[in-house]
Parts: C-alpha cells; sequence; structure tokens
C-alpha cells in the first residue's frame, strides 16, 4: 500500500534504490562475480536516474536491511544471491515492499526475478558436446552441501544434465564435487575410474576447474585433444585458465540490468503481475572442447574393405 | 762545300781528279795515284808512251772544245780510255810547268771526270743551300758547330738546345746510319687553347762521310713541315680510341658523355650532346628529318675548364632551337654543318637566346660543328663542337671527324636506347606483376624487397604476394620461377596470378599447391606446342618453386606447405631463431606428388623471413649456410623494431656483391587477436537458438560500443544460423571477429557451400544471401577440416 501511495504522488520518492546481497563469505572477499552483480546493478539504476544504496544483510534480522526498509530509504530493493525459500523475500513480500530478485525464489507472485536457465545451460553444454560426437559425458556439480541446502542451480543443472542426457539416450552419470582444487581432481579420478572411455565432461563448478584439469592432465589426457571440457562460469575465470574454458557465461551484467529494468517497471505500474526473466546465454567457444576421439585402445581398429581388385 | 752521299762507290756526283805531267812532245813523263785510279793504268805502263795513246778514239783530240787559254794554258774536255776499255769523259786542265827562264818544260795536265766543276757551280751548290725552302743543316761533331741555312734559322725545329734531337744526331754519327727524328712544337701555355693545331716535323739526318776515307765527319739534316700527317694521324688515334671508349656501357647519357669526353679537348674547346626527349625514355624516335623547331635536351657536355661554364644550358635541361640554328640544320640535312662567327644563321641563333649570346662573347666562340645523331635511319640527336678564341676555325677535316665521332656515338646510344627500352619493358612487366602496395591487413606487419639480379642476367621470376583471407587471416606467399629475363617473369605472373586466384578460394595450402601444381604441368605441355625455333621460349618444364602459409591471428597458428622452396626462418620473441622445420615437397610441375602441411603455433609478435634462394645461396655457400646466417642476423645483437630496417639489415648480410640471382624477401611479424576482439559460441542445431544467437551478438556489439552494427550484424546472423541449422550439420558455431573491420562467421560441419540463387518472386527461400551480399562488404565461404565457414564482412562504422 505504502508503494502505491509513493507512487501516486510521483517523483517525489527517493529516486535510490537499496542492493541487498550477502555479507564477504570465507576468506572475507567479495568473487568477482558478486563484484560484478553489484556494479552492474549501481550502473543500470544510473541509467535510469537512481542511485544505490548497499547492504550486505543475509537475514531479515540484519539490522541495515531493518534500516533500509523500515526507515523506507529506498522506494524499492533487489535481493542478490537467493535462495529457494529466503527469509529476506520472505519479510519483503510481507512488508508489500517492491523488490526484485536475482534468482528464482517461492515468492514468484509477489516479486517480480530475473535468473539464469541452469537446467537450459547445463543440457546445452551436453547438448555441444554431442555435437561434436561426445556419447560419454560425466557432470561435475558444485558440493554436496551446496546441493542439499537451497542453492537452486545446483539442482537444476543436474536435471538439466540428466534430461538431456536420457533425451540423447546417453547414460548420465553426474558427480558432486567440493568447491576447491583436491576435489576437482579427485572428482575425474572418480569419473575415469566408474568409466575410462569417457571423454568429455560438463562442469558449473568453477572452483574445481583448475583441479578437474589437473587430474585429467595426471591421467595422461590433453585437453582439448583427446579430453573436452565445458562448462557454465564467469568470463573471467573462464579465460584465465588454460587452455580457456568453453563455457555458458554467466552474463553478470546483462542479469543486473535486467534486475533493474524489472524494478523500474514495478516502481512505473505496481499492480501489474510481476515479470520472470529467464536467461540462456549460448555456450562460448574457448579452447576447452574439441572433436571426440576415441581413447587410444577403448576401441578396434577400423578396418579397410576390400576392394577385391583384379588387374 | 758538301759532298752529298747516300751511298758507297763512284756515281753522280763524285769528283776525282788526276795529275799527269806531259813533255813538250805528248811523251807523258809523269803519272799520279789519281791518274790511276781514273784510268786503271799504273805509272810503269804509261810513263814513256805517247799521251794521245790515252785518248778513246787515238784521233786526234776533240780540239773543238779545246783551246789554248792564254798563252799556252787550254783545257777542254776529251774522251780517254781506261784500261779495261770503257770510255772515260774527263775534262782536261793543262798548264804549261815553266823552267826558270819561263821557258815551257812541259805540261801539267789536271783531269777530273764528272760535270765540270767551276767556281760558279760551286757557288751555285752554295746558294741553292742556303735559300733551300726546306731546313737543312750540317753539323760537325768534331768541332761541335752547326751550320744551317736560312729556313733552318727562322724556323722552330730543333736547335741545340733540343737534347733528344742531339742523342739523335750523335746516335747517326757514332752508327753512320740515317735516321729520322719526328719533332713537335713545343707546347705552348695559355691562351692558346690545346684544340690549335699541332705544328710537326720530320727531320731526317743522316752520316756525311769523307768519300776518299768512308770516314763520317758530320751530320746532314733536312726537316720538313710535317703538321698535316701529324694531324692526320691525331685524327686517326681520336678515331680509333673512339672505338674503345665511346659506348663502353648500355647507357644513354654515359654514351653522350664519352663522346663529349673523347671531344674535348683534342677536336673541340666545348661540345655538348643533345638528344630528342624520346630517345631518352627509350622510345622508337621518329624516323626521318624534322623541320619545325626542335626541342632538345642537353644529356651531356664538356669543355677543359672544370665545371663546364661555357654550357648554355645545365645538364637535363631541355631548350627549342630554332629552324636556322646549325643544330636543326644538321637534324634536316642529316649532313654535318660547319658554321661560325661569320654565318648569319648561327649570328641569329646565338643573338636570340640571352644565355648563348652572354657565353659566346665570355669565350670567344666563332667556329661551330653540328653534327646529326643517326643511327639505323633515325635521327637521336644531335652534337655540337665549337672552338672559342685562340683556336683555329674548324676545318672541312674536322667536319669529317665530327661526322665519323657522331656516327660512333649514335650507334652506342642507340643501342644504349634499345637495351633501355628492352630492360624497362622486362622491369616494367615484373613490376606490375610484383604487388606494389601489399593490401592492408591486420593479421601481420610486413615488409618486404625485391632485388632484381645484376644488369647481366637482368630480370628474374622470383614473386612475393601477400593475400588477406577471410576471417583476418592473412595468406604469405613467396616463390621462384627458374629462369630469367620477360619468360620467367611472364611465368611467375601466371603463377601469382594463380595462387591469388586459389588462395582467395580459401584453399589450404597443401590443395592450393596442388592445383597450382597442376596449373604449372599444363602450363609446360602448352609449351611444348608452340613453334620450337621461337628462340625466347624454353619448351618443355618449367622449374618453379613456392611456399604458402597462412596465418591465422585468432589461433595464432601459421600452416605452411612447401613445394621445393627454401623455407622460412623464424624469429621468436624470446629472441632464439630458427629454420622452420617443413617437409620440402616436390617442386612445382612434377606432378602426382603430395604436399604436406606443417603446423606451427607462433607467439604473438613472431617474426617470419621468407625468402628466395638468391639471398641464402651464393656460388660460395651452399643454402643450409645461408640459411645459418639468415637465423644469425634475425637474431642480432639489437633486434630493430622497423621490419624496413631489418629487412636492410638481412639484404646487407647476406646479399653476395654481385647477386647472380633475383632476390625476393618478405618479413612478417605476427600479431593476435586477444581474447576481446574475438567472441564465439556453439550452437545446437535448433531453430529456437536463432532469436537467442541474435540476441548474443547484439550483446557482444553493445560491449565493443558497436550498436550502429546491430542491425545488419543480426540480420547476419540469423540468415546464417538459419541455413546452418536448414541445411548444416552439428556442431554449428558462431563467431564475430573485431578488427578492421567486423567480421561474422558461422560454421557448421557439413561440407555442401551454399550458393547465391536467384530467388523467383514467390520463392520462400533463396534471398538470405542476396540479402546478406547486399547489406554487407563481402561474403564467401571457406572450406575447413571440419566442415565450412561462411563468413560476412562490414565495414566498422564510422566514429
Amino acid at each position: 500500500m505504502a508503494a502505491r501511495t509513493r507512487s501516486e504522488d510521483s517523483g517525489s520518492g527517493t529516486h535510490t534504490l537499496g542492493l541487498l546481497y550477502p555479507p564477504a563469505g570465507r576468506g572475507r572477499e567479495y568473487t568477482t562475480m558478486q563484484l560484478a552483480f553489484v556494479g552492474g546493478v549501481a550502473e543500470a539504476a544510473t541509467t535510469h536516474g537512481y542511485d544505490l544504496l548497499l547492504s550486505p544483510g543475509h537475514t531479515h534480522e540484519d539490522p541495515s536491511f531493518l534500516r533500509m526498509v523500515g526507515d523506507r530509504r529506498v522506494d524499492g530493493v533487489i535481493v542478490m544471491e537467493i535462495r529457494r525459500e529466503d527469509d529476506r523475500v520472505e519479510r519483503l513480500a510481507e512488508e508489500g515492499f517492491p523488490f526484485v530478485a536475482i534468482g528464482r525464489n517461492h515468492r514468484a507472485d509477489v516479486s517480480g526475478w530475473v535468473d539464469l536457465d541452469f537446467a537450459g545451460l547445463a543440457g546445452g553444454c551436453v547438448q555441444h558436446l554431442a555435437d561434436l560426437g561426445h556419447t560419454r559425458i560425466a557432470f561435475v556439480n558444485r558440493s554436496e552441501q551446496l546441493f542439499n541446502s537451497g542453492y537452486g542451480f545446483a539442482r537444476l543443472g543436474d536435471e538439466g544434465y540428466t534430461e538431456t542426457m536420457k533425451k540423447l539416450l546417453l547414460t548420465p552419470r553426474a558427480y558432486l564435487c567440493g568447491d576447491d582444487l583436491a576435489s576437482g581432481e579427485e572428482a575425474v579420478e572418480r569419473i575415469l575410474q566408474d568409466d575410462p572411455a569417457t571423454t568429455s565432461l560438463v562442469t558449473q563448478n568453477e572452483a574445481a576447474l583448475e583441479g578437474v584439469y589437473r587430474g585429467l592432465t595426471r591421467h595422461g589426457r590433453s585437453v582439448p585433444r583427446d579430453f573436452s571440457v565445458v562448462g557454465v562460469s564467469a568470463g573471467p575465470w573462464a579465460e584465465q585458465v588454460n587452455p580457456p574454458l568453453t563455457a555458458a557465461e554467466i552474463p553478470a551484467k546483462e542479469m543486473s540490468r535486467v534486475a533493474v529494468e524489472l524494478m523500474m517497471q514495478r516502481l512505473r505500474s505496481p499492480d501489474a503481475p510481476p515479470r520472470h526473466v529467464l536467461l540462456k546465454p549460448l555456450i562460448t567457444l574457448r579452447a576447452s572442447t574439441g572433436r571426440c576421439r576415441p581413447v587410444p585402445g577403448s576401441e578396434p581398429e577400423p578396418e579397410f574393405p576390400d576392394f577385391d581388385l583384379n588387374f | 762545300m758538301a759532298t752529298f752521299d747516300q751511298g758507297i762507290g763512284h756515281c753522280g756526283w763524285s769528283v776525282d781528279v788526276a795529275t799527269v805531267t806531259v813533255g813538250l812532245d805528248g811523251i807523258v813523263t809523269g803519272w799520279s795515284e789519281g791518274a790511276r785510279r781514273l784510268l786503271g793504268h799504273g805509272a810503269p805502263e804509261v810513263v814513256g808512251r805517247a799521251a794521245a795513246d790515252l785518248l778513246h778514239d787515238r784521233e786526234a783530240p776533240e780540239v773543238a772544245g779545246l783551246s789554248r787559254t792564254g798563252s799556252q794554258e787550254w783545257s777542254g774536255t776529251a774522251a780517254l780510255r781506261h784500261r779495261d776499255g770503257h770510255r772515260v769523259e774527263a775534262t782536261l786542265h793543262a798548264q804549261p810547268s815553266l823552267d826558270g827562264d819561263d821557258t815551257p818544260q812541259g805540261f801539267v795536265v789536271t783531269v777530273t771526270t764528272g760535270p765540270a766543276e767551276s767556281e760558279h757551280d760551286r757557288r751555285m751548290v752554295e746558294w741553292a743551300f742556303s735559300q733551300a725552302s726546306i731546313a737543312l743543316s750540317t753539323h760537325t761533331p768534331a768541332s761541335g758547330s752547326w751550320h744551317r741555312n736560312a729556313a733552318a734559322e727562322g724556323g722552330e725545329e730543333p736547335t741545340d738546345a733540343d737534347e733528344d734531337f742531339l742523342r739523335c744526331v750523335r746516335r747517326v754519327a757514332e752508327e753512320a746510319t740515317p735516321m729520322r727524328y719526328e719533332r713537335l712544337a713545343p707546347e705552348t701555355p695559355a691562351p692558346v687553347p690545346a684544340s690549335a693545331r699541332h705544328r710537326a716535323w720530320i727531320i731526317e739526318l743522316w752520316p756525311v762521310r769523307n768519300p776518299a776515307t768512308g770516314e763520317v765527319v758530320g751530320v746532314g739534316t733536312a726537316a720538313f713541315d710535317s703538321s698535316d700527317q701529324h694531324s692526320a694521324r691525331q685524327r686517326l688515334a681520336l678515331l680509333q680510341e673512339a672505338g674503345t671508349s665511346i659506348g663502353t656501357t648500355l647507357n644513354v647519357t654515359r654514351t653522350a658523355q664519352e663522346l663529349a669526353d673523347l671531344a674535348v679537348p683534342r677536336l673541340a674547346d666545348f661540345a655538348s650532346v643533345d638528344l630528342l626527349d624520346s630517345v631518352l625514355r627509350g622510345e622508337e624516335p621518329v624516323p626521318g628529318p624534322v623541320d619545325a623547331a626542335v626541342v632538345l635536351r642537353r644529356v651531356a657536355h664538356q669543355s677543359s675548364a672544370e665545371g663546364v661554364p661555357e654550357a648554355a644550358i645545365d645538364l637535363g635541361g631541355t631548350d627549342t632551337y630554332p629552324p636556322f640554328s646549325p643544330p636543326v640544320r644538321c637534324l634536316t640535312s642529316g649532313q654535318p654543318v660547319l658554321s661560325g662567327a661569320d654565318d648569319p644563321d648561327f649570328a641569329q641563333w646565338i643573338a636570340g637566346h640571352e644565355t648563348r649570346t652572354a657565353r659566346v662573347e665570355e669565350y670567344g666562340f666563332h667556329s661551330v660543328m653540328a653534327t646529326p645523331l643517326r643511327a639505323r635511319g633515325s635521327t637521336l640527336g644531335v652534337a655540337v663542337f665549337v672552338r672559342a678564341e685562340g683556336s683555329p676555325p674548324f676545318e672541312q677535316d674536322d667536319l669529317i671527324l665530327a661526322e665519323e665521332l657522331a656516327g660512333r656515338a649514335a650507334v652506342g646510344v642507340d643501342n644504349a636506347r634499345r637495351y633501355t627500352r628492352e630492360r624497362t619493358n622486362a622491369l616494367t612487366l615484373q613490376r606490375s606483376l610484383l604487388p606494389r602496395d601489399l593490401p592492408k591487413q591486420a593479421a601481420v606487419e610486413v615488409a618486404y624487397r625485391y632485388l632484381p639480379a645484376g644488369t647481366g642476367a637482368g630480370v628474374g621470376g622470383d614473386w612475393f604476394d601477400v593475400v588477406p583471407l577471410s576471417g583476418t587471416r592473412v595468406a604469405l606467399v613467396v616463390g621462384d620461377v627458374v629462369g630469367h629475363g620477360i619468360h620467367a617473369s611472364a611465368t611467375m605472373g601466371r603463377l601469382r596470378t594463380a595462387v591469388r586466384t586459389l588462395a582467395d578460394v580459401d584453399l589450404p595450402p597443401d590443395e592450393l599447391l596442388t592445383h597450382l601444381d597442376d596449373l604449372v604441368v599444363h602450363l609446360s605441355s602448352d609449351k611444348e606446342d608452340i613453334a620450337p625455333d621461337e628462340p625466347y621460349l624454353v619448351t618443355g618444364e618449367i622449374g618453379a618453386t613456392c611456399l604458402y602459409a597462412v596465418y591465422d591471428p585468432v589461433s595464432r597458428v601459421c600452416t605452411f606447405a612447401s613445394a621445393g622452396h627454401v623455407p622460412p626462418a623464424v624469429l621468436l620473441p624470446d629472441g632464439t631463431a630458427s629454420v622452420v622445420d617443413l617437409t620440402p615437397g616436390p617442386l612445382l610441375g612434377v606432378g602426382g606428388l603430395p604436399f604436406e602441411c606443417t603446423e606451427l603455433e607462433l607467439p604473438e609478435g613472431s617474426l617470419l623471413a621468407f625468402c628466395t634462394d638468391g639471398l641464402v645461396e651464393a656460388r660460395d655457400r651452399d643454402i643450409g649456410l645461408g640459411l645459418d646466417r639468415l637465423c644469425e642476423t634475425l637474431a642480432g645483437p639489437v633486434p630493430s623494431p622497423s621490419l624496413e630496417v631489418t629487412c636492410d639489415t638481412i639484404l646487407k648480410a647476406l646479399l653476395p656483391d654481385s647477386p647472380a640471382d633475383d632476390v625476393a624477401l618478405l618479413l612478417a611479424r605476427t600479431r593476435a587477436l586477444h581474447a576481446d576482439q574475438v567472441a564465439a559460441w556453439s550452437l545446437p542445431s535448433d531453430p529456437a537458438i536463432v532469436a537467442d544467437a541474435r540476441a548474443q551478438a547484439s550483446r557482444q556489439l553493445a560491449v565493443w560500443g558497436l550498436e550502429d552494427a546491430s542491425f545488419v550484424t543480426e540480420l547476419v546472423v540469423s540468415e546464417l544460423v538459419t541455413n546452418a541449422i536448414r541445411y548444416g550439420a552439428v556442431p554449428i558455431g558462431l563467431r564475430l571477429i573485431r578488427d578492421r573491420t567486423l567480421i561474422c562467421e558461422v560454421s557448421d560441419a557439413s561440407n555442401t557451400a551454399p550458393h547465391l540463387r536467384r530467388a523467383r518472386t514467390y520463392d520462400e527461400g533463396g534471398r538470405g544471401l542476396h540479402m546478406v551480399a547486399q547489406l554487407t562488404q563481402g561474403w564467401g565461404t571457406r572450406q575447413t577440416p571440419m566442415g565450412k565457414t561462411i563468413w560476412a564482412e562490414q565495414t566498422l562504422p564510422v566514429g
């Protein structure tokens, strides 16, 4: 209701948007991805004539969150890094405070959101490998802990992968993997142990990527000559590894822009049903995928036809 | 006074005197040695006999001439008889021999033979000597005295001051043999110009003997003016020298200068050579006479003074000559023209030109010869010879000499002109066949050199090329057709065109060489049909080598294929240089043998050096050594930032002094396209993806700040991706390259290439590529090992 009054006397608002994002994680440092979102939102807001108020809050009890919402210091809030069931979203919905989420959530009835089509992305990765002739494609997911907690993309990715593999009549083999180097190496170990003829994998665990590469090298698999790796990752990360990772990029800037635009629409017409945008970026070709070449010794040598020539 | 005796023996001028005494009774009473010599009788045979017995005819003496002179004296001629019977004409002079009483006791008869030797005669000889028109003198070595006649005293012939002459005189006296001495008038210092005619003498010297003893007692000399003979000889020498010194090179200007240099100072004080402008350009001169005013270009001039201050026209300058001027008159008539200050035409010509007037006045030019330079029926120009103050005017003889000299020079100039034309043609052909400005492309920075072989061998068949390919790739080509001359150049031109065409089709290097090989095989078999008497066509095989490399700045991979060519050298950014290890491949024209590709990933900033064998192979070293040296030079102590400088350094280090073969050198420093200039995506074969692809391309353009290009790009992406999904095979890829242009590429795994077809009015399809072709700067397709790529290129929006 308050929101409506605000938009009726149009132009009298604070012309400020709030951005709720989780505080820095382990190591007290923000990831490039998080900073890209923050920058993207600020940039997009500026183009609409809005300023940005930042609030690192993880729960609805966070004092900064309370100040922002309770004192109505902002016209609307963009919430980042959402879990499926997030009390921040719950609280905002209760308050009737205009908000847009970056990430799907259960209050889609009251809020707009923008998200990546993780299932579609994982499926796209499988498709890309299949186009290159790969049939034995493994999937390296995020950690078990994340998978079990509310983070949607781990589950969605798994679903997308499995579904596409089935559609292609291939056997899905998904692996959970910790967000670190050693886990990556260990995941490769398990994959090749289960099926030594594996020629490719899809990963959405960029933290373990370096480890995956190391594991492959240790097993004498050279990327992309005899093993292809494709992932879902932020752009800079994919380019920093060697060979650069062919990956669907998380378009942080694009998502931020869409989030701000959804917010603007929400402020303009509060009664319109909330819009939901699902982005499915293309897979950017880099150097980690190639045509499938059979693992040496795994297949019989093709025999040349005997033309039975008589001279 | 003087006896002139050139030989030995008694004849002609010799005079013998015999004395005989005869008694009053006509009996010989005394007989002298002279008489014995004269008549052969010894004294015992004659004394006591009648003198009349000695007469030839035994008759009374021919009294006719025998007259008594004075009282008892008489003289006359008589024919006496020699002992052997022959007749001796003698003059007798009888004088009575008186005793104390003035009574004659007998007669002393003096018998002389030969013409009457009178005092008168002797004086005649003396006068003749002193008044002779030729310079005569005698020298007596014993006393060292000279006796000269008037001509000798007044003339300029040698005196006792001339050491050479005196030496000669002494030799004549000592060796008693006649000699000839030639002498030129001493060089007189300026202002007499050197071209003034030399005076010369020939001096005959002979020994003078005493006829009685045969002893050399003196030397006689006679001097003749031989100036004419001398100058004729000088002219002959000049002509002789003209044969060797005019036309030493096949250079028009040089030949003209040789003529001028030769003529001064020996023929003229100033000489100039002016040619029709067309001759200098190597064109065929207009045959026949010229009648109007003529424009001539000064090609050479010479004078005895430093810097040729006499010239009214600077070298290389032109002047218009009026029809009446001696140069044009000689051109018109084809005959040499002798003119001078006394010729009104000359005066008019000079008066009509300010500088000429000044020069003529300053240097006193008074005599001019203009001779046409004509060779093989056409007129090339004119040579003008001038004499200045102090030199005698030209004579008819000089005109002939000038004509002769000009004739020789004209042949030389004409040869040079023809050669110039041939060489210009060949070089023009070659230059037109070699790239002048290499096409702009961003993949590599290039510098190149082409050096024809030395003058002997002429142009050759080396070539190089840089061909931009789709997707910012670039083809680097270097090749060599064996042989020299127009033939090699022409073959080179055909091969280069073929390579360009094949490169444009975007064939991989090995396939391209296979096609080129086929072409050479066809060319070789064509030639066998040509008449074998065509001397300039080499029948049979064409020997050619070629190296073809494609560099892709996105992948930084360079793919090489070689047909028997010298391998390239590469300098990596870390400073190590090496020869690229290639499969050499067969020569072009062998046919049937495969070519192999070699791939090499090059770090950004690598320097590739392509060359032909002319650079690395020389008489004194083989190719391996040459390549080693090339590598050493590339990795030299101070790597130069400029490729041009590196080019020069390499040529300096490797090129032999007189290259026997032509040389092509192509340097290419690789660039790389960075990740932020290239974006590539994989597309599933799903028509729904087209929109995503379009959106993705559009977003990428926004990142690059190329929003203006998004309309066309989206359209191109739609068309090409739709085609790939509809007709192609997976995997499908989309790539955008932002370089000098914006390139959009869609690749798929199918090898079927699209064709532009003409869509009919109600056709649903068939318009896509037309649209792409219309909207973009260019489009094309290339085969890849894994299918094909279709590309379209747009110019970047300005600003």
